[in-house]
């Protein structure tokens, strides 16, 4: 790549620019288009500003903002309980030797082969079981099953990068266990907690079929699930999915921009141990 | 962006986490409250402006108890089915569902649906007839919540010297002609993506042609008047007159903004139009195939067999059966009609003319089921679906590519 002349790395990375960010644009460009716009047969690519209202109406008439408050809680929920669990095993996978680890191990993987649509009928009746169907609880334990085996992998690979020495001198130095991974090991990894967070987090805001199931209430339903419910039977208000659609991206972007600093150090964290 | 801003950022996450139990808390507060509450899912609640009226309508039965509220609750119409019947698989589910007819015969063999016997007899309603589709061995286990016809809908603007088609012939040469300019002259569904929709316009066509999917005893997915209904399909489909891929979503807004000039379509369409963009001076004609018969929408309203407010449930219905109630839904839901007959008054049949086109094909609708086999309809359903679009995708002869499905589904059958 370093061979490459500066103005075709530019060009290559603007063309990418553009194709990773038209889609957003277009939604963008479609909520403020006119209505007898819409179809035209020369495509619109200019919004028209004077269609801005479409956005206020969307919090005024629609409950976006508790759809958004309910997303950020489950999302956040996962994360943050998928990463306190899944560093653990991760740890012991990672550090440990023990009968059974190659079992567990795969058991892991095994688990993100069952498909959330097998998953949910069980699901459901076991949250009956337990109260937590209609709840916010029950979306965060759901889409925390589903990505602590993923997690741990990410974070176990992360470990295994870290030098077993700087675990012996803390210990030499009378840390405990628990201190080792508080004080030494989580603050090494910090780039892979952060690409884990992302993908935590990610899945919890975008999750749907559990959203859809498990939760019934209207004041509970997240953004993933109030977005769908506009595309009806007989018709879709266009306009309003896209505006909608528009406010539900940008959370999720500011997300990843506060944390993308450490993002692409930590995928790569754990391929190359040493 | 500074580390102290990031970690105020993750703070302010925690927080949002920290806020989760009061939400929870609040709900189950609400449903502590001394009203029995029941919930009634339906995919009428998401629709634009239908919604809105049907939401208003279940909060007039509110506002005349002091001891039940329906909650109302709107669902996607694509995922409806499947999470009704997950819910409903895992022992909950909403009390009251707005069901379509092919998921009701899906419902009745499962025990998914309490029979209404007990708490609505017949005689004490005068229901119209297609509400006799929704018993099984004898029991109620449904009344029609909205029963719709289908017939062809134009836009005289974009009809060249406005020709309205009466034949299929005329209709292929009359949207061939509309097309153009970035409008279509005709649209369907013919995508997997949409298969209750796909069978929704497969059954006006078939049934247009005179063909049925079965005479009450035998399949009879093979015989000539189907396999002309499915070629009939396969030339609209090749005639360049249809947007290929729009979804009905798509296809009806665009037909709205006056770039579609032709769709056969149900009265609840006519009804959005109607209410939606009244500038669009729309009409109705009967279809242009050579019998009347044409599908026909019934979508019940039933009670979940897991239910634990049956009398309140039951409530609600015999409310949603008076007469009033009836005419106020009948109203609402537009060119459609309702569990009881209640006549349109003279001033909205002249205001909107097409509602007579709509409610004279009454007497040609058939439900879009598989006749003689109709629980056994969603399975069926899948195999014709599967094989039309081998026609239309892949070229194969409607008649070989029936043959087939006619072998399938009589081998489906035997188990």
């Amino acid at each position: 790549m370093s061979a490459l002349p500066n103005a075709l790395r530019i060009t290559t990375v603007l063309a990418l620019l553009v194709l990773a960010g038209f889609p957003f644009y277009w939604m963008f460009v479609t909520s403020l288009t006119p209505s007898s716009q819409l179809f035209a047969s020369t495509p619109q690519f200019w919004p028209v500003w004077s269609e801005a209202g479409v956005y206020r109406e969307a919090f005024q008439k629609i409950p976006v903002a508790t759809w958004l408050l309910n997303s950020l809680i489950v999302a956040a929920g996962t994360t943050i309980l998928a990463l306190s669990i899944a560093l653990f095993p991760a740890y012991a996978l990672s550090r440990f030797k023990f009968a059974g680890k190659g079992v567990m191990g795969l058991s892991l993987f095994a688990t993100q082969m069952l498909p959330e649509a097998m998953l949910v009928v069980p699901l459901y009746a076991l949250f009956g079981q337990f109260n937590l169907l209609n709840t916010l609880t029950a979306l965060i334990l759901a889409n925390t099953a589903f990505t602590v085996p993923v997690v741990v992998w990410i974070l176990k690979g992360a470990i295994d990068g870290v030098p077993e020495e700087i675990e012996e001198a803390a210990r030499i130095d009378g840390c405990s266990p628990a201190g080792i991974v508080w004080r030494i090991i989580l603050p090494l990894i910090a780039p892979t907690l952060a690409a884990a967070s992302v993908i935590a987090f990610f899945h919890g805001w975008n999750e749907y079929v559990f959203a859809q199931t498990l939760v019934s209430s209207e004041s509970l339903r997240t953004a993933s699930v109030g977005l769908a419910g506009f595309v009806g039977e007989l018709s879709t208000p266009i306009h309003t999915v896209m505006s909608i659609a528009v406010i539900y991206t940008v959370p999720a972007i500011i997300f990843y921009l506060f944390v993308q600093k450490y993002v692409v150090g930590g995928m790569t964290a754990g391929g190359v141990k040493g | 962006m500074s580390q102290g801003l990031r970690r105020k950022f993750l703070a302010g996450i925690a927080a949002g986490v920290a806020l989760a139990p009061w939400l929870i808390a609040s709900d189950a507060r609400a449903q502590a409250a001394a009203k029995t509450t029941i919930t009634f899912a339906g995919v009428t609640f998401s629709e634009a402006g239908r919604g809105d009226k049907l939401r208003a309508w279940v909060d007039k039965f509110n506002k005349s108890q002091d001891k039940i509220e329906v909650q109302s609750v709107g669902l996607p119409f694509a995922t409806f089915a499947n999470t009704m019947f997950t819910q409903m698989g895992g022992g909950g589910g909403p009390d009251l569902i707005r069901f379509d007819t092919i998921d009701f015969y899906a419902a009745v063999p499962a025990g998914r649906l309490l029979p209404f016997d007990d708490y609505i007899k017949d005689a004490d309603y005068k229901f119209s007839a297609p509400n006799d589709y929704l018993k099984s061995n004898g029991k109620r286990y449904g009344m029609a919540f909205e029963i719709s016809n289908y017939v062809m809908m134009y836009n005289p603007a974009l009809l060249k010297d406005g020709k309205v088609p009466a034949t299929f012939d005329e209709l292929l040469a009359v949207t061939k002609a509309a097309t153009g300019n970035g409008i279509f002259g005709y649209a369907y569904r013919a995508t997997m993506a949409e298969r209750n929709g796909f069978w929704q316009d497969l059954c006006n066509f078939v049934f247009g042609f005179g063909g049925r999917w079965g005479d009450g005893t035998n399949l009879t997915l093979n015989s000539p008047k189907v396999v002309e209904g499915i070629a009939a399909y396969k030339r609209m489909y090749e005639s360049g007159a249809i947007p290929k891929g729009a979804d009905a979503a798509t296809y009806r807004r665009m037909f709205w903004e006056s770039k579609v000039a032709i769709e056969v379509d149900n009265g609840g369409v006519a009804g959005i139009f109607n209410q939606q963009a009244p500038n669009l001076a729309f009409m109705a004609a009967p279809s242009p195939f050579p019998t009347r018969a044409q599908g026909l929408i019934l979508a019940p309203l039933t009670v979940n067999a897991n239910t634990k407010n049956k009398d309140a449930a039951f409530t609600f219905i015999k409310w949603a059966l008076q007469p009033d109630n009836q005419k106020e839904l009948q109203d609402l839901l537009g060119a459609s009609s309702v569990a009881t007959a209640v006549p349109r008054s003279a001033e909205d049949l002249a205001k909107k003319p097409w509602l007579k086109v709509y409610d004279d094909q009454t007497a040609n609708a058939v439900p879009q089921l598989v006749q003689g086999f109709e629980v056994r309809t969603p399975e069926l359903q899948q195999i014709i679906i599967e094989q039309v679009l081998k026609v239309l995708q892949g070229g194969m002869d409607p008649q070989k590519a029936m043959d087939e499905a006619q072998e399938l589904g009589l081998a489906k059958m035997k188990k």
